[in-house]
């Protein structure tokens, strides 16, 4: 059945598959590539606004290095821990505080829920961990420090690659990062030469790991200025901290922080020129609909 | 009437069939492979000594060669009296029956005894064996309750498992007889029927998984 | 050598190998139109008077039921051929007509032997006598007599006129055979108006005993009845159904295997005939299983009672759970110090094991409280052998039972201690990875978490699994010696399954009279010249051991491993609770 484009001009190739035409299988005519368009997705993006989008991901790395340096310091005994709790808990009000006055209680006000019920959590929380801090102290005794801080170091990367910076994909899973978090702690925790340090490092693990990215994310959405000063006063107390134990660690953290914050964005608008994204009618169908009204 | 023909097995060993017509309506062939030689029964006897003379120098413990002394005298006990038939036997007898019989190298026979009225046929099929596909001769039964269908498969010469030819020998001269008791049911004045000269080779895929 | 008759079969004459040396004279036998064989049971001597014989034979057929008839002649040449005899034998197919007429005759010093079956009617040329193509196959009367077929074809309880009509094939001569045992029951020295030559048995004297025996046996077999009877009506009395005590009847064994002989027992001397053979055979390996049983406890009673023999057990018993337990206190001392390098967790280590110290020193005490009546209780257990071996292997395993109690009780603190970890890690996990078990659809969904909920399940997490190999490795040890006892009671189980179940009379019988359990038959052409019948002998071919055991097991009372290796494994790794092969056979019931 091969074709003779020359006894059929008049008959017009159509692209459907339903009609017997006097064309061979793989035919196509001149109309193909018309349809070609290219970067249909591609967005355009300005420099500072992304710099100011990877301020999440340098607040967490931030975060990360004030909790291992504090847990360092508790380690060597030049932390008290009163002292780390009573900071804590003064911090942990001024942000409840402020947590409510920023958009002036419209969240609350939203999610429906209480302060009885806050109150309630705060204390689940400190019963739970005062209560299991001696079984803390002596779990992981037997365990080489070895392997307590491979599985630290581990589950705190776990922590960072799956901690839900804003981006929709399929990894990122807040409650996963968040527990690995917190497993972290509690590993590192058990290391600590007493019971009410072990309690003090898991207090204070959930107060950055828990409660600071939630008021970051709130001062993020309302008042974007102090949002910037915030992460750029972490940062440079995270920095400061890690100076005072390791010169060298400081420096690799801070080419770090500033690689994140203003090399990637600008080789992500650089690269961005590079694009070359076809698309055509040989792409597979899309459903655009929305099916889920199908699935009850 | 007594005649020995020679054949070869499906591996190409050495069959002797011997054929015994006592009367025309009693038919006995019998399939003898060769003996237990003794060559290869000195070869494994002496591979099991000197592996257990070799793990006698290792452990220095004579258990080990009593033991295997014990265990190749059990084991060609146990190879005469289960595994090893000599001889494999047909008997068919007109309107009586038909008798397989396996004698063991060590004497031992066992026999299986099918009455005529429950023998539908006998045919050459066809089995996958291993790599290759093999021929062998069955005897079909009949369904004690429904007389049209087959409702079990008899083997013949299970371990001799001779070649074709050999077969349709012994099929023939099965035919044969069994026309002949056909012959009356069917119409009692036709005194005996022409036996089938071909064999109806049926090409049954049943496939059987080794042994 | 082709037939001119109407059935063009060839004729099958089945003459009884007794009858061989026997005198001249009549076939008496069955004719078999549909397979047209005859098979001959007796010879008739002379001298008879016909109107006799016809009214002899009508007896025989009205007690039996089967058509016993009057087939041919037989005719033996001792001295020189009688030509006389020839004809007179001739002329006695006019007086007992039969359709075939057989001849059998035997020759004088021949081993063959000659052999015609003449037709009157139904032969090509009217008038004309024609004969048939005859076979003689030769058969052990009191073999075939006595042998029963496997499978049995049809049960011989039709009740119309000619039983042995649905029978088909060999297993019509078989029934003949045996139904015509009224036959055989004259013997030699009888003197009655027909002389018979057949089968005979020789045991008279014995046969008195048997019939004394039978005779005696209606009584007994009341009397033991009724006594067991009233036996089960104790045993169902409402004092033993009060609450706890069915539940642990049902756990011990020797209650079982009491209750299984007690049924047994019923059914040997329940007063009723058995129906059928197989049935008989089922009592008779009752019988000799639960005799064999007696005989074998009786036997470990005589071996008890010597030499002191039960002082030194009681003496031994004490010592050797106190080395147990011995043992075990330095197993658990053993698991509190880290073994292996394990990286346990120290803290609770400690308390699991001085909780398991604490319960070896309860049991200790318990078992020192005990020592100074444990001869008696040996002397009572010693006793119960004389109720058959099978009950004091039974009693054997309960009081192994009791005395690993201790083993038992660690094994599910263990167990469940393990469980409980396993199933806590198994959800934890799914919390933290944000996932949770939905139920109503029976898969994992993802569920968003409170904080509190997130924090305290992951700090339970964090303890559970670094406190999962202390648990872990307890309960391992723990179900390695729980299985170790298990073994033990599953292999004692399986002996008395064995003396339970086997059937020992169906063997014994296929080992000494090889003939009375037939698979079939098998046929031996016997030595042929050219132009005599073909001869063929019948055989008995007997069943195979592994049938018999097949056939005629006893049904055992529920001791099937239920689980397979797979589940057991399973079940070991999820730390659930395993039981020995009759308690889970209870629990599913």
């Amino acid at each position: 059945m091969s074709a003779q484009p020359g006894t059929s001009t008049e008959v017009k190739w159509q692209k459907v598959l339903y009609e017997r035409q006097p064309f061979p299988d793989n035919y196509v005519d001149q109309r193909f590539l018309e349809e070609l368009r290219k970067n249909v997705h591609a967005r355009k993006y300005r420099f500072w606004a992304v710099v100011f989008e990877s301020g999440v991901v340098v607040q967490q790395l931030c975060s990360v290095c004030v909790f291992v340096v504090i847990w360092w310091y508790m380690d060597e005994g030049l932390l008290a821990p009163h002292w780390l709790l009573g900071t804590g808990l003064a911090s942990s009000l001024i942000g409840y505080i402020l947590f409510d006055l920023i958009d002036g209680g419209e969240g609350r006000r939203k999610s429906g829920r209480t302060r009885w019920a806050d109150l309630k959590s705060a204390l689940v929380f400190i019963t739970f961990t005062y209560g299991f801090s001696p079984i803390l102290k002596t779990l992981t005794e037997s365990v080489s420090t070895d392997t307590i801080y491979a599985m630290s170091v581990f589950m705190l990367l776990g922590h960072l690659v799956f901690f839900d910076y804003g981006a929709n994909a399929a990894i990122v899973s807040s409650t996963l990062s968040l527990n690995m978090a917190i497993f972290a702690s509690v590993c590192l925790a058990s290391r600590l030469p007493r019971s009410l340090h072990a309690f003090i490092m898991v207090t204070f693990a959930i107060q950055i790991f828990a409660l600071w990215p939630m008021l970051q994310k709130k001062l993020k959405a309302h008042t974007p200025c102090s949002y910037v000063g915030v992460t750029l006063l972490f940062a440079f107390s995270a920095l400061g901290g890690l100076l005072s134990i390791s010169l060298v660690g400081a420096v690799l953290f801070a080419l770090l922080l500033v690689a994140i914050s203003c090399l990637c964005p600008f080789y992500l608008i650089r690269l961005q020129l590079f694009k070359e994204n076809i698309h055509g009618p040989w792409d597979e169908a899309e459903i655009k609909e929305d099916l889920s009204r199908f699935l009850n | 009437m007594e005649n020995e023909q020679s054949f070869s097995d499906i591996c190409g060993g050495r069959l002797a069939l011997q054929r015994r017509y006592y009367s025309p309506s009693c038919r006995e062939f019998c399939l003898s492979s060769p003996r237990l030689s003794l060559r290869s029964l000195t070869v494994v006897t002496s591979t099991v000594w000197l592996a257990a003379y070799g793990l006698f120098t290792v452990c220095e413990n004579s258990v080990v060669l009593s033991a295997a002394i014990f265990i190749t005298l059990l084991g060609l006990l146990g190879y005469l009296h289960f595994v090893k038939i000599d001889q494999e036997t047909l008997l068919i007898i007109d309107s009586l029956g038909i008798q397989m019989t396996s004698s063991y190298a060590s004497g031992k026979e066992s026999t299986t005894f099918i009455e005529m009225d429950k023998v539908k046929d006998v045919i050459i099929n066809e089995a996958i064996y291993m790599q290759k596909v093999i021929y062998y001769l069955c005897i079909l039964l009949k369904d004690p309750v429904e007389p049209h269908e087959i409702s079990q498969v008899v083997p013949v010469f299970q371990s001799a498992k001779p070649r074709l030819d050999c077969l349709i020998e012994v099929y023939r001269s099965c035919q044969e007889i069994l026309a002949h008791q056909k012959a009356p049911s069917t119409s009692p004045q036709a005194h005996q029927k022409a036996p089938s000269t071909s064999p109806s080779i049926q090409k049954a895929s049943i496939v059987s998984r080794g042994k | 050598m082709v037939s001119f008759g109407d059935p063009g079969m060839v004729l099958k004459a089945f003459f009884p190998t007794c009858c061989a040396a026997a005198d001249s004279g009549l076939l008496v036998g069955r004719w078999v139109p549909e397979q047209s064989s005859a098979v001959v049971l007796a010879v008739v001597h002379f001298p008879f008077i016909p109107s006799q014989v016809k009214e002899f034979l009508a007896q025989v057929q009205q007690t039996s039921q089967v058509g016993v008839a009057v087939l041919g002649t037989w005719c033996h040449r001792r001295q020189e051929p009688e030509d006389n005899l020839g004809h007179f034998l001739e002329g006695l197919s006019a007086i007992f007509s039969h359709e075939p007429w057989l001849q059998l005759c035997r020759e004088k010093g021949s081993t063959f032997w000659s052999c015609k079956a003449t037709r009157w009617q139904g032969s090509t040329s009217p008038g004309a006598p024609s004969e048939d193509q005859v076979m003689i196959v030769f058969y052990d009367q009191r073999k075939v007599l006595l042998s029963q077929l496997h499978p049995p074809a049809i049960l011989p309880d039709q009740e119309t006129g000619d039983a042995a009509a649905g029978a088909v094939g060999l297993a019509a001569v078989f029934h003949t055979v045996a139904r015509s045992e009224v036959l055989f029951r004259s013997d030699r020295f009888d003197e009655g108006p027909v002389r018979l030559s057949h089968w005979q048995s020789d045991g008279v004297e014995a046969s008195i005993l048997v019939e004394l025996a039978k005779w005696a046996s209606g009584p007994i077999c009341l009397l033991l009845a009724s006594l067991l009877s009233l036996v089960s009506a104790v045993s169902a009395c409402w004092l033993f159904k009060l609450w706890p005590l069915p539940f642990i009847w049902s756990k011990l064994s020797t209650c079982e295997q009491l209750r299984y002989r007690l049924e047994q027992l019923t059914l040997i001397f329940s007063p009723q005939k058995a129906e059928n053979p197989s049935q008989r055979m089922r009592k008779a390996n009752m019988c000799v299983s639960v005799l064999l049983d007696v005989a074998l406890g009786l036997t470990l009673l005589s071996w008890l009672h010597g030499k002191g023999r039960i002082e030194q057990l009681a003496d031994a018993l004490v010592p050797v759970a106190d080395r147990v337990a011995e043992e075990l206190q330095h197993l658990l001392q053993w698991l509190m110090g880290a073994p292996a390098g394990l990286k346990m967790n120290r803290a609770l280590d400690q308390v699991l094991g001085r909780f398991f110290l604490y319960h070896i020193h309860l049991w200790i005490s318990y078992i020192h409280l005990m020592s100074p009546f444990i001869e008696r209780i040996v002397w009572h257990v010693g006793l119960s052998a004389c109720l058959g071996l099978t009950v004091s292997l039974s009693i054997l395993s309960d009081i192994i039972a009791l005395l690993t109690f201790h083993i038992y009780c660690f094994y599910v603190y263990g167990a469940r201690l393990y469980c409980l970890k396993i199933c806590g890690l198994s959800s934890l996990w799914r919390l933290f990875r944000g996932k949770k078990w939905n139920v109503l659809r029976q898969r994992v969904d993802s569920c968003s978490y409170d904080l509190d909920q997130l924090f305290i399940g992951t700090l339970l997490f964090t303890i559970l699994v670094f406190l999962l190999p202390t648990t872990a490795l307890y309960y391992l040890v723990f179900t390695l010696l729980r299985l170790l006892v298990i073994t033990v009671q599953g292999l004692i189980h399986l002996l008395v399954d064995l003396i339970n179940s086997l059937p020992l009379y169906a063997l014994g019988l296929r080992l000494c009279r090889p003939y009375r359990l037939a698979a079939g038959v098998k046929f031996r052409v016997l030595e042929q010249e050219a132009g005599r019948p073909l001869r063929l002998l019948m055989q008995i071919n007997p069943l195979s051991y592994g049938r018999v055991v097949h056939t005629y097991r006893l049904p055992r009372y529920g001791c099937h491993p239920t689980h397979s290796w797979g589940s057991l494994c399973r079940k070991l790794f999820f730390g659930e609770l395993i039981y020995p092969w009759r308690q889970r056979e209870d629990k599913q019931d």
